[in-house]
């Protein structure tokens, strides 16, 4: 899966420490799912739409997906 | 009440250091003789009890981790079971073609848990590689 993750939390100006606190996660998940090396599971892709206020489809999608 | 997992983690620590602590003088007991043969079950497997300590300890750890924390464990554990499994069948092996100390398992199993901690260790550290 690829996200927009990064994209999102830059637009915040939140850091990945600071990602991590509100997800209650540490810092290296926040850092292996936006580089792609960690698929989140259901729970956790759901607190991330939900913290950015997104359906979860607008931020992962399929590798080679449109997304939306 | 619930205890946090910290707080139960702390509890098993404190117990299998008492345990811990217990096996010390059994064993100087046992050193002098002083434990009577009634008791040699109980002197014998006294240092167990700090390892179900420690490995409750261990599982109150884990679930104080994220879901990817988890997955390094799982994947160092992994590892950590096959090195130990491979090192013990070839030692195993070449014990029986006599080409090492057939040592028997009174006097081996400490080299068990330092060949489990070493294969952990070597888990931890590629596994953690691969996600950072």
């Amino acid at each position: 899966m690829i996200n927009r993750l990064r994209v999102l939390r830059a637009e915040r100006e939140w850091s990945q420490a600071d990602l991590a606190k509100r997800l209650h996660v540490s810092r290296q998940t926040v850092n292996a799912i936006e580089t792609g090396k960690y698929d989140p599971s259901l729970p956790l892709a759901f607190a991330i739409a939900r913290l950015f206020g997104q359906p979860i489809e607008a931020i992962f999608s399929p590798n080679g997906g449109a997304h939306a | 009440m619930e205890c946090s997992p910290n707080r139960y983690s702390k509890r098993s620590l404190l117990l299998a250091l008492l345990c811990l602590l217990l096996s010390l003088i059994v064993g100087i007991a046992r050193r002098e003789g002083l434990v009577p043969p009634s008791l040699r079950w109980a002197a014998a497997l006294l240092p167990v009890l700090p390892m179900v300590g420690y490995f409750v300890g261990l599982g109150q750890w884990l679930k104080t981790m994220d879901e990817l924390q988890r997955l390094i464990q799982l994947e160092a554990l992994l590892i950590q079971f096959g090195l130990t499994g491979i090192v013990v069948m070839a030692y195993g092996l070449l014990a029986k073609f006599e080409v090492v100390p057939n040592t028997g398992i009174a006097d081996s199993w400490p080299w068990l848990w330092l060949l489990l901690f070493l294969g952990w260790s070597v888990g931890q550290l590629i596994v953690r590689r691969k996600y950072r």
